[in-house]
């Protein structure tokens, strides 16, 4: 098709938005507010999800070996650690240095510790795992090498982390369908009043020859473009919202930093992106409410 | 050249719309296809624009087998006539400047020919001083104009009118005809009307085919009353 006929068919379909005023505007504004609580959604999800990793990194077993272990017991102990791809971090704790560590973590009883004729503390590995659904399998795979007495792991923390992050993603997933769903009915809608409004049109394009394609983009410009301006308006309001939550959570960060908080990820880093994305997923959206009306209602 | 060959059009609602119909009209040829209400007249309409296609039977129209004619090909095989409907069927948001170009724009044509042809046309209709008005600021005889220059602007072989002059004062009525001749003698324009005014068929004459409950009962040529005068 040549240039000046897109144009003139782009031109048509965005015309229509304003012939199409109120209907247009409805569906501008569902897809708005629906574009801005995905826009949120998925901001807070990126969030959690760098929260949960950071809190994840604080993760720590603590593998506590037999008394009397032999070097070479140690040195198998330690080879099978560094081979296992979920452990990230190893580090071996002396019974001098473990010794040591309690002296310091318990300053006020330390004179106690000189009335002890041998170290009682045991030497203990101090390992990190990549992933805390993982937990569980790595302690068994510790517990059954040799030379391992016990081991000591965050099994509650790391249940509650897992909970939270799959609840939320799941009700995040939930809301983000149903806001989908909703805002595809709102354009199919308003195309479908467009297309009623112009079926006189339609039939005598019909007759003079018009292709299918050509009778068609003008509505899936129009749902693209309204689809468009809703992500672009949305990408605004998210940027007001986002910044307003920021600046409330960065006063009081001491609090925050309690929870493994270590600060929310500044818009300006992702502000083109979800500019993008917003803009992408409202002509996708747009595309895709037009589909169902111009497929079922325009039979050309 | 359009060529019907035993040609039945069942409905499902029971009704025989046409029966054992065999036709051929000729490049360049102005027929008038006559008949009662319900005779069969816009189910030939409809299958010689493959609105509809036959029960049984072959239709082909410049150069189409319409039976076989599907999807975007419809649309090309469209391009090629021309259509001139009983109720004008212009787009009232579009001046008659625009109602031509469109039909342009359809066809892919560029810009600079739209420039060029739409005044052409508008031309032959003696409608170029209109150009920019709107089909409602326009009398049902110059809308009718405005529907044939449209039916022109893609120089097609054929034109169909379908009661072409169903909507208009009997005065203008022979305008109206008089214009289409004007076509098929200058351009050679093959010319298919199909009306119900039996006074028009008789004052310009020619070859007349009348169907009556389906199929054709009379085909030939008469003469015309404003050959005799």
């Amino acid at each position: 098709m040549r240039t000046s006929n897109v144009t003139y068919l782009v031109k048509k379909g965005i015309s229509s938005v304003w012939k199409n005023l109120l209907m247009s505007f409805a569906s501008f504004s569902i897809l708005m507010v629906s574009l801005l609580l995905v826009g949120c959604s998925v901001l807070l999800m990126m969030n959690v999800n760098t929260i949960m990793k950071n809190i994840e990194n604080t993760n720590e077993i603590t593998i506590y070996l037999e008394e009397g272990v032999t070097d070479k017991q140690l040195e198998h102990i330690r080879s099978v650690l560094d081979k296992n791809d979920d452990i990230t971090e190893v580090t071996y704790h002396s019974k001098e240095q473990a010794l040591e560590d309690f002296r310091n973590n318990m300053a006020e009883y330390s004179e106690l510790l000189d009335y002890l004729d041998e170290n009682p503390m045991p030497e203990a590995f101090l390992v990190r795992v990549n992933d805390l659904t993982k937990i569980r399998h790595v302690v068994d795979t510790i517990n059954s090498i040799e030379g391992v007495e016990k081991t000591k792991a965050p099994y509650d923390f790391a249940s509650i982390l897992i909970e939270i992050r799959n609840t939320f993603s799941l009700i995040a997933g939930a809301v983000l369908l149903a806001l989908v769903v909703v805002s595809i009915v709102i354009v199919s809608n308003t195309i479908r009043t467009s297309v009623f409004a112009r079926r006189n049109e339609i039939s005598i394009m019909r007759y003079v020859g018009a292709t299918s394609g050509f009778i068609k983009t003008p509505f899936f410009v129009e749902g693209m473009f309204i689809g468009i301006l809703a992500g672009a308006a949305s990408w605004g309001l998210t940027w007001l919202v986002y910044d307003s939550v920021t600046s409330l959570f960065s006063a009081d960060l001491t609090l925050w930093q309690m929870f493994g908080f270590f600060g929310l990820i500044p818009f300006d880093d992702i502000m083109w992106i979800v500019l993008a994305v917003n803009c992408c997923a409202g002509a996708l959206l747009g595309a895709v409410g037009t589909v169902f009306s111009t497929g079922k209602y325009l039979k050309v | 050249m359009v060529e019907l060959k035993n040609v039945n059009v069942h409905y499902s609602s029971g009704v025989d719309a046409l029966q054992d119909v065999n036709l051929r009209i000729n490049d360049g040829e102005f027929v008038f296809i006559v008949g009662g209400s319900g005779a069969g007249k816009s189910t030939l309409v409809k299958l010689m624009t493959r609105e509809i296609t036959p029960t049984s039977g072959r239709v082909f129209v410049n150069g189409y087998n319409l039976a076989k004619v599907k999807g975007n090909k419809i649309a090309k095989f469209r391009r090629s006539i021309g259509m001139v409907f009983q109720d004008f069927r212009l787009i009232q948001e579009l001046n008659v400047y625009e109602n031509v170009a469109f039909v342009l724009r359809i066809a892919d044509q560029s810009t600079r020919f739209i420039k060029q042809r739409v005044p052409y046309v508008l031309n032959l209709v003696d409608l170029a001083h209109k150009a920019r008005s709107k089909p409602k600021e326009l009398s049902g005889g110059e809308q009718q104009r405005v529907a044939i220059a449209r039916a022109l602007a893609n120089d097609p072989g054929l034109i169909i009118a379908d009661e072409p002059t169903g909507n208009i004062d009997p005065r203008l009525s022979y305008e109206i005809v008089e214009l289409l001749k004007d076509i098929n003698r200058s351009a050679g324009t093959t010319i298919i009307m199909v009306t119900h005014e039996h006074d028009l068929v008789k004052h310009f004459g020619g070859r007349i085919i009348n169907i009556q409950d389906g199929s054709i009962t009379f085909d030939d040529n008469i003469g015309g009353s404003d050959e005799d005068e």
